[in-house]
């Protein structure tokens, strides 16, 4: 195992370990039950390539604290967009102010006050529970056991993982020893690759993004995490012409990693990407509606698995009873034999942390498991208050944001079902789905919707007319119930997909082609 | 407000980039305050404070353009990102299509940041209690009634402060203070047979006295109730009422592709529109930026150029394209504005409200939500999920939900019924509600 000193980090941020202590003990002060801070320095940078130059570009830089106290399971959330102390002592008594009132006497523990809702249980760490600690150091007892956490452990306890060259998202070079230098010729290159491939591309806009975030946690156990994240996309957005009629197209991937990502490789990818399927796109039209069995290709497709299901195992839709799957638990929701995990350990995935933004390390977390819906997705909140383990869901877009309950790499395991074209094979009047932009899902009702960019009618067994723009629509308990064949070729999508629930998210989805039994297809 | 010390800062930015070597420069500190209270049925479940700066710099060097900003303000962090931002603008490409503004068309207006009337200078007394109290006063919790019960109820109070202050290397200084105080509701009620429906409402005005939570939290309950049973219905060509709630939706892709940025790439389903009727005689949409009193209201956009206001379509006809500097320049067009700041769609076909507009149509399905959806810019295209009423004789019948919408812009407009008068003060775009012929409907 490789390691580091928690020095660095500390250094970064210009904070020491008695700090860290009395800052936790500031935000406990008015009988909170739990406080942690929440470092991040994140540098960002862009380059734009349009009209075939790269023309500009910028950089960015966030830097700042976030201190979240809880009383129960109410917040109080503060930053500083400094980590002077004084700054972060009134970004904590800030956030104390939640307490303020809720001061529990006696050492029982975690009870929220009279009148309020159990309180969360702040449950420690898969980890820890399993007696496996490798990175971060807990205390051994689940926290729920633990005397009321109005103390502070009297210091830091490393060994603190070096995130920098292991883990889920290795990376070689670090971008922050690059230049626009290193940018500009990878832009020019996929400029020519896509235009080399199609006489009909007018114009492309292509954009590669990156960030390094530096982050350290240290929370009212006493535990520090330190993490070090890249997050890296190349991307582009093609508009083609043919007899003036106008289409466009954006293809994108995106990957935690340095960057050596920047290979010609994937720029050739990009280019396929562009260019696949223009002749369909342009004959596409749009289908008549109505409800039908639906074919989604593998890959992408996961987006189903994202909205439909996805947002309604979220555990803090299900601790405020709101979502269609709440009180589901141990409950058949899919046929036997269908899995859907959400992963945090894929190397490289855009998903892919380890540590969430609690300190609770990546894992994978199987949601459904031969159709049997296992768990939900928890941050330690809503751990705490179905008094299991945290599954390192909870996430936030930066340290102006409390962590919630958000996805990772969401997919379903393969099936055996044979290949997409036995399942197309199969439908004799449908709709065969393989390219998207955007999903939606209504909580608490279960319709949720999907963007299909490209796809085609089945008739008969066979792909018949190409499609385009239009939305589907569904009902989750039902889609997944409904699905009837699940096909041995698991995908998953390394596109820039961004989840939006309250913060932004980077996560990313996969899926095998499966056939769901019906939908209901915009059209005319 | 924007300290003295605070200018300097911008200002000492602004003179380390020409130092570097830029030859044009403009520099925007961006600074806000927001306390917030959230509640989860009937209780505080969450206050939030926050406190943001932030420094954008905008680098024009040897013909070569680069954008970079930080919430990093210490005066060496700040010397060192000017530098660094020169040396990186430097390496891009030459593009003689970047510049400044003139300064004939930058504001001169914006002085104190106070001549819109956006600022309540009751904000600076609210205190934590007072806020406590604000949000605790829209819940219902625990409602009920026959047939259902509330299953949770989330609420968010918040009230901001906004500061921008903008200096460019041509002599442009302006600020910009607004104060916004704003409530959503989110309910979530169960019917007898278990199943869930959702209600939301939300309200934001510049004058914290001008919100009602009461109002708010109990027009989300509505919502939710209203829903109950909804179902999906046979799909057809029917008459689309779109409510003044989600009307904007409607408008925001004609601005899009009015955007300089899509029309440059030809991704427009706009192009070459200038001048022409595309959209049904009678048929305006102004923009209005200078309304006193109203969030999103400004006397100047991100570049320091002075808004005013102009018709965007008039009688049918387009009469702009949104178009800065740089696309002006790209496009051998003359600059206008980089977008509607307060874009305003004036009544149509004789129509008040809402109850005057589903009079008008008799009937049809009446949209009061979107789930999810899009449009392609470049086709107009577009489908989206809906949840709203069907209507007969004028008056709601029942809950539909499930269902699509989908067409294209173009002739979705060609077919408008009546724009009323009921446009909501909160939005930033001031869209009434709606009606089209004709529209495809999918459902089951």
């Amino acid at each position: 195992m490789c390691r580091v000193s928690s020095s660095r980090y500390l250094n970064i941020f210009s904070v020491t370990e008695e700090q860290l202590r009395a800052l936790v003990a500031e935000g406990l002060s008015s009988g909170g039950s739990w406080c942690d801070l929440f470092f991040e320095d994140t540098v960002s940078s862009e380059l734009v390539l349009r009209d075939g130059e790269v023309s500009s570009g910028g950089s960015h830089e966030d830097f700042g604290c976030g201190v979240r106290v809880l009383a129960g399971d109410k917040t109080g959330y503060a930053y500083a967009e400094t980590t002077d102390y004084a700054a972060l002592l009134r970004a904590a008594r800030a956030a104390a102010a939640i307490a303020d009132g809720m001061r529990v006497s006696g050492a029982s523990g975690l009870q929220a006050p009279s009148g309020a809702r159990p309180g969360p249980g702040l449950s420690a760490t898969k980890v820890v529970e399993d007696g496996k600690a490798a990175g971060v150091v807990t205390g051994a007892e689940p926290l729920s056991q633990r005397p009321r956490v109005a103390r502070v452990p009297g210091g830091l306890q490393p060994p603190v993982e070096d995130t920098s060259s292991c883990g889920y998202y290795t990376f070689k070079i670090d971008w922050r020893d690059t230049t626009a230098a290193q940018g500009v010729p990878v832009l020019r290159k996929l400029d020519s690759a896509i235009r080399a491939k199609d006489s009909r591309v007018i114009k492309v806009i292509a954009v590669l993004s990156h960030q390094t975030s530096e982050i350290m946690m240290y929370n009212s156990l006493g535990e520090l995490t330190c993490d070090t994240r890249p997050l890296a996309a190349l991307a582009a957005t093609v508009i083609f012409s043919q007899n003036g009629q106008v289409e466009n197209k954006t293809v994108s991937r995106s990957f935690r990693c340095g960057a050596e990502m920047l290979t010609d490789a994937l720029i050739e990818e990009l280019a396929d990407m562009a260019v696949d399927g223009l002749d369909a796109r342009f004959e596409a039209r749009r289908p008549k509606g109505g409800v039908m069995p639906v074919v989604m290709a593998s890959g992408a497709s996961g987006i189903l698995l994202h909205e439909a299901m996805g947002h309604a195992f979220e555990a803090d839709f299900n601790r405020k009873g709101q979502s269609i799957f709440a009180g589901k638990i141990g409950k058949r929701v899919a046929r036997p034999g269908i899995n859907i995990l959400d992963d945090a350990t894929i190397p490289g995935n855009r998903g892919s942390l380890i540590y969430d933004d609690e300190g609770v390390p990546g894992q994978k977390t199987y949601m459904v498991r031969d159709g049997i819906l296992e768990s939900y997705l928890h941050d330690r909140i809503s751990a705490g208050y179905f008094g299991v383990s945290p599954t390192g869901n909870g996430r936030r877009e930066s340290f102006r944001y409390n962590p919630i309950p958000r996805m990772r790499c969401t997919y379903m395991e393969s099936g055996i079902d044979g290949s997409l074209q036995d399942i197309i094979g199969s439908v004799k009047k449908g709709i065969f789905v393989k390219e998207f932009s955007n999903g939606q899902v209504k909580i608490g009702e279960g319709d949720f919707t999907f963007y299909v960019k490209a796809g085609w009618t089945i008739e008969n067994g066979r792909l018949d007319m190409p499609v385009k723009d239009i939305n589907i629509i569904g009902n989750g308990p039902r889609a997944l119930a409904d699905i009837t064949a699940v096909a041995g070729d698991l995908k998953i999508d390394d596109g820039t997909w961004t989840c939006g629930k309250e913060q932004s998210a980077p996560v990313s989805c996969g899926i095998p082609s499966v056939l769901v039994g019906s939908l209901t297809v915009g059209g005319e | 407000m924007v300290s003295e010390q605070e200018k300097r800062l911008t200002r000492s930015c602004m003179e380390m980039a020409l130092e570097a070597g830029a030859q044009k420069v403009r520099v925007t500190l961006s600074k806000s305050s927001m306390d917030l209270v959230a509640t989860l049925d009937g209780e505080v479940d969450k206050v939030t404070a926050c406190q943001d700066r932030n420094l954008e710099i905008c680098i024009f060097a040897d013909g070569r353009y680069g954008a970079f900003s930080t919430n990093r303000l210490e005066e060496a962090a700040l010397r060192r990102f000017v530098g660094d931002a020169v040396q990186t603008t430097r390496m891009l490409a030459p593009d003689p299509c970047r510049d400044l503004p003139s300064p004939e068309r930058q504001t001169k207006a914006a002085l104190t940041g106070l001549e819109l009337g956006l600022y309540d200078s009751a904000y600076e007394g609210i205190t934590a209690a007072d806020r406590r109290q604000q949000a605790l006063g829209a819940s219902t919790w625990p409602a009920s009634g026959k047939g259902w019960k509330l299953i949770s109820e989330e609420g968010e109070y918040s009230d901001n402060l906004e500061h921008s202050y903008v200096l460019d290397s041509g002599g442009l200084e302006a600020l910009h203070t607004e104060t916004c105080f704003s409530y959503g509701v989110e309910v979530t009620v169960e019917d007898s047979r278990g199943r869930k429906y959702s209600g939301y409402w939300w309200d934001s005005c510049v004058f914290g006295k001008d919100l009602d939570g009461a109002a708010i939290g109990r027009k989300a309950l509505e919502a939710a109730v209203a829903q109950i049973g909804s179902r999906s219905i046979p799909g057809g060509r029917r008459t689309l009422v779109l409510d003044s709630e989600i009307s904007y939706k409607a408008v925001s892709p004609i601005l899009a592709a009015l955007g300089g940025f899509n029309l440059q790439q030809n991704n427009s389903f706009l192009q070459g529109s200038l001048g022409k009727k595309l959209f049904p005689e009678g048929m305006t949409l102004l923009d209005c930026p200078h309304r006193p009193g109203e969030n999103g209201s400004r006397l100047f956009d991100s570049e320091g150029v002075a808004t005013s206001e102009r018709p965007i379509i008039e009688n049918g006809v387009i009469k702009e394209y949104f178009l800065n500097t740089y696309m002006a320049n790209k496009l051998s067009l003359a600059p206008t504005q980089e977008e509607a700041t307060r874009p305003l769609l004036l009544p149509y076909g004789s129509a008040g409200n809402r109850e005057a507009i589903l009079k008008l149509c008799g009937e049809g399905i009446l949209v009061t939500d979107f789930n999810g959806g899009n449009s392609n810019i470049a086709t107009g295209d577009f489908s989206y999920g809906i949840e709203g009423f069907e209507f007969s004789g004028g008056r709601i019948t029942r809950p539909v939900s499930g269902m699509l919408v989908t067409g294209n812009f173009l002739t979705l407009w060609s077919k408008l019924i009546a724009a009323g008068n009921d446009s909501r003060p909160c939005k930033g775009k001031l869209i009434p509600t709606l009606a089209f012929a004709d529209v495809d409907f999918s459902g089951e």
